[in-house]
């Protein structure tokens, strides 16, 4: 077994890759002094893999929102379910699905190798019945509406139909009422036993924690996978846009809006994150020109925000919040990347926005759950958080400036707005 | 758990700190507590917001705002809480610690000075704050009333709320009415400030590596200058009408909503307050929780089904998004958790279940600066500050009894639900 500590200098902090004979990776984070322990396991599955094959074998398409509903059932096995079992240790346990990966977690301060005997097992452990399945679809129903009445999840998702036409990161995480209809017991043992295989997946462990302590409940629980190829499938997705501009009524008294910029997709590294995400601060922090233009105008509140927001083919740049007036909005920042795209950035907002991202990330390691839903991401998407740390402090103008070059293009982008009936907007 | 230290540096002015060097960032926030008033809670989140958008030195937002950045991406900002029947605005500065400046900078010491400068030093021209920032702050503060709209959660149980205590202080809005809002003038808010300043309990936090000492000058030379004249702050417990209001609403959406106020007969000042607390776990505090188990996981009723106590206001809440025909079912099913724990019918696995989760949730908080911070201030009110371990020990000595003593004492007031057409 291959045990790499990976240091950071600069923030003081070092942690723990292995590689275990399982086939599973793990990161073992430990915190001096912490109390708690937060444990989670993800697998490189999402919403988005809905047609895949493995080991060459047949194509396999799923219904919509079938790794969500997956999330769900594997909490219960036969003897009960999992939270029944960590109610006996005291650990607060949940578990989530992305578009581009599912994972489970719990936190304790007590007991923690009983959580992760527990978390390993279940994981590993897949029970679903036709009774089991059917019981899931009153609840997850409810989970879909509650999303359906959540205008920042309805503007969210109205811009990605109108920005992708066949990648399904347009498609809501957990499906639809009449796609989860389709789910039964076997479809969901053949996402499970294609993408739940340890090779697949990786575990991070931070806080009151030691290398030893995890991987004697590793060795004990782990069953050993054969890795095996798994292939997804996507149609090709266009490099433009649907439709420049969608909305949709609805009972809320402040409009919401985002603006999505479709990006080329690719598999950034450190290096590219970090000058993505200088860039976005010089663009559109409160610091900014532009920011301070919108707020002067009356056009944005405290709710403006941004993002990078990429996956597996797809990427794509989300301005978004609150806003009385989203289509001056929407013409304000195009206007403003325009003019910074002629006329250059600024030195100043690059070594403010340079110091701002570096705090916010050292920031971060204060925590054991940033620290590892951060990892998990990181892992999956190939790249190393101190590397990261590192590659904002080192960052350079010129580098930020190449960076807006290739990316914001104004006319590729999608304006989704939520807004009551019947107002103008 | 990390000690706690308490300085008084004027009347009703108090300087907390705990010193911590796990964390690589420094956090001091200014607790300001006034009574809670229709009249007075609009002004006061206002002035809130327009002290942290500038101040004399950093005269308008973009600058205040290159300042913060230029301090490593540092955080000022404006909470305003409603406790009982207390309004409390918390103003508060974070960043990093300075071991982990690129350039060996002293973030803390200048983040005190400026949370300093915010509260003491406004921008302020002829006795009256600027009103181009005045009319910013009024219209974002507007914007955020309207957006509690937006979530039909929080709406609902703004609206159980309001409907539970119409009449009643408790029932104002932590931040007031836009109607008040609008009323408010630059030289209104110079006034509201000065008498802030004067009338005000102040608490002041600071969680970080370095002492503290630097911070508590600054701040007791600033009150050095301030004419104090405290105002009592009163709190009262709930106390039920007697019979059920019932208020539905009608709306446009697809999951209709369920909030159900109940009256806990109990202070927070009360000894049987910890067994209403745990009471509330074992209902619907967690995932092993009656409500969760019984009314989601056996009836697949809901996605979320949960209770919660505010202890200062003597009340327990539970709130549920369901089908709208299932409203009635829901409540029932609700009801017959709480009729259970009532009647003891409460398993050992419930019992103990709840007790680890809560002790739990009580030993990770001290792993977070905002853990640390709101285990301090939810005490601020108590007799004292009592460690982690005095209260596990509390926790884990409650009976069955005395559980079923607390839902005894539990009084149905008020059900809200908003339906879907």
């Amino acid at each position: 077994m291959n045990i790499q500590e990976i240091k950071s200098e600069r923030v003081r902090d070092s942690y723990y890759k292995i590689k275990h004979s399982s086939g599973l990776t793990i990161y073992v984070y430990p915190k001096p002094g912490y109390r708690s322990a937060y444990a989670i396991i993800g697998t490189n599955y999402g919403s988005v893999n809905t047609c895949f094959s493995v080991d060459g074998g047949d194509k396999i398409s799923v219904p919509d929102g079938i790794a969500h509903y997956l999330e769900h059932k594997l909490f219960e096995s036969e003897e009960g379910d999992a939270f029944t079992r960590y109610a006996k240790t005291g650990a607060s346990a949940n578990a989530y699905t992305s578009f581009e990966k599912t994972c489970y977690l719990f936190s304790c301060t007590d007991r923690f190798e009983e959580s992760l005997e527990i978390l390993l097992d279940f994981v590993q452990e897949p029970y679903f019945t036709a009774e089991t399945v059917a019981k899931e679809q009153g609840i997850i129903g409810q989970e879909i509406k509650m999303y359906d009445d959540s205008p920042d999840w309805r503007v969210m998702f109205n811009m990605l139909e109108n920005m992708y036409l066949n990648h399904p990161v347009r498609i809501d995480i957990a499906g639809t009422v009449e796609s989860i209809a389709g789910i039964t017991a076997e479809k969901l043992y053949d996402c499970y036993n294609a993408f739940y295989n340890l090779n697949n997946m990786a575990l991070c462990v931070a806080g009151n924690v030691t290398v030893d302590q995890v991987l004697a409940v590793c060795d004990k629980m782990l069953k050993p996978c054969e890795p095996h190829k798994i292939t997804n499938y996507f149609e090709d997705e266009p490099a433009g846009i649907v439709n420049p501009y969608v909305e949709q009524s609805f009972p809320v008294l402040m409009p919401m809006f985002n603006l999505g910029f479709k990006e080329k997709p690719e598999q950034l590294d450190e290096k590219k994150l970090a000058q993505t995400d200088i860039l976005l601060s010089m663009l559109a922090s409160p610091t900014s020109e532009l920011y301070r233009e919108l707020m002067d105008e009356n056009l944005i509140n405290s709710s403006f925000s941004y993002e990078l927001f990429e996956g597996p083919g797809y990427c794509s740049v989300i301005f978004g919040g609150e806003s009385r007036a989203p289509k001056q909005v929407a013409e304000k920042i195009k206007q403003y990347i325009s003019k910074v795209k002629t006329g250059g950035l600024d030195k100043e907002d690059f070594e403010i926005a340079k110091k701002s991202v570096y705090g916010d990330v050292v920031s971060s390691l204060n925590s054991v759950s940033s620290i590892s839903n951060a990892i998990e991401t990181y892992h999956f998407g190939g790249n190393e958080i101190f590397a990261y740390i590192d590659a904002v402090a080192n960052a350079e103008f010129d580098d930020v400036t190449k960076r807006l070059a290739e990316m914001l293009d104004v006319n590729n982008c999608t304006l989704s707005v939520v807004k009551p009936e019947g107002a103008e907007v | 758990m990390s000690n706690i230290n308490r300085l008084r540096l004027a009347d009703k002015v108090f300087f907390n700190s705990v010193r911590d060097s796990r964390f690589k960032t420094v956090k001091i926030s200014a607790n300001i507590i006034v009574p809670l008033s229709e009249s007075t809670a609009s002004e006061n989140a206002l002035l809130a917001g327009v002290v942290t958008r500038s101040c004399r030195e950093y005269p308008d937002f973009t600058a205040l705002s290159r300042k913060l950045s230029s301090l490593y991406g540092a955080d000022l900002s404006v909470n305003v809480e409603k406790s009982g029947d207390r309004q409390i605005i918390i103003i508060t500065a974070s960043g990093l610690d300075d071991r982990y400046t690129l350039g060996g900078e002293s973030v803390a010491r200048e983040l005190s000075l400026l949370l300093c400068s915010v509260i003491f030093e406004p921008n302020i021209v002829n006795d009256a704050f600027v009103p181009s920032e005045v009319e910013q702050e009024r219209r974002q503060l507007i914007d955020v009333i309207d957006s509690e709209f937006n979530d039909k959660r929080i709406y609902a149980g703004s609206r159980l709320i309001q409907n539970m205590f119409s009449g009643e202080v408790f029932g104002t809005k932590r931040y007031g009415t836009a109607e008040k809002i609008n009323e408010a003038t630059p030289e209104s808010l110079y006034e509201t400030w000065r008498r802030l300043l004067k009338t005000a309990t102040f608490e002041l936090m600071y969680i970080g590596d370095s002492a503290p000492d630097k911070a508590v000058e600054v701040f007791k030379n600033a009150f050095g200058g301030v004419d104090r004249d405290p105002c009592e702050i009163k709190n009262t417990v709930f106390v039920p009408s007697g019979s059920v209001n019932r208020v539905t609403e009608e709306m446009e959406v697809s999951q209709s909503k369920l909030v159900m106020g109940f009256g806990t007969s109990t202070s927070a000042l009360d000894s049987d307050s910890v067994a209403v607390s745990l009471m509330c776990a074992v209902l619907g505090g967690t995932a092993s929780s009656k409500l969760f188990c019984n009314v989601r996981e056996k009836q697949s009723l809901c996605y979320y089904c949960s209770s919660r106590v505010d202890r200062q206001k003597g009340i327990l809440i539970v709130d549920s998004g369901v089908e709208g025909s299932n409203i009635e079912k829901a409540e029932s099913g609700i009801l017959k958790e709480i009729e259970d724990i009532k009647n003891g019918v409460i398993t050992d696995f419930e019992l103990d279940s709840a007790k680890m989760a809560v002790v739990n949730s009580f030993y990770s908080s001290n792993d977070t600066v905002s853990g640390i911070e709101s285990w301090y201030s939810s005490q601020l009110f108590d007799e004292r500050f009592k460690t982690i371990a005095e209260r596990a020990e509390e926790i884990n000595a409650v009976t069955k009894e005395e559980i079923i003593k607390a839902a005894n004492k539990l009084t149905l007031d008020t059900i809200y639900v908003l339906k879907n057409r």
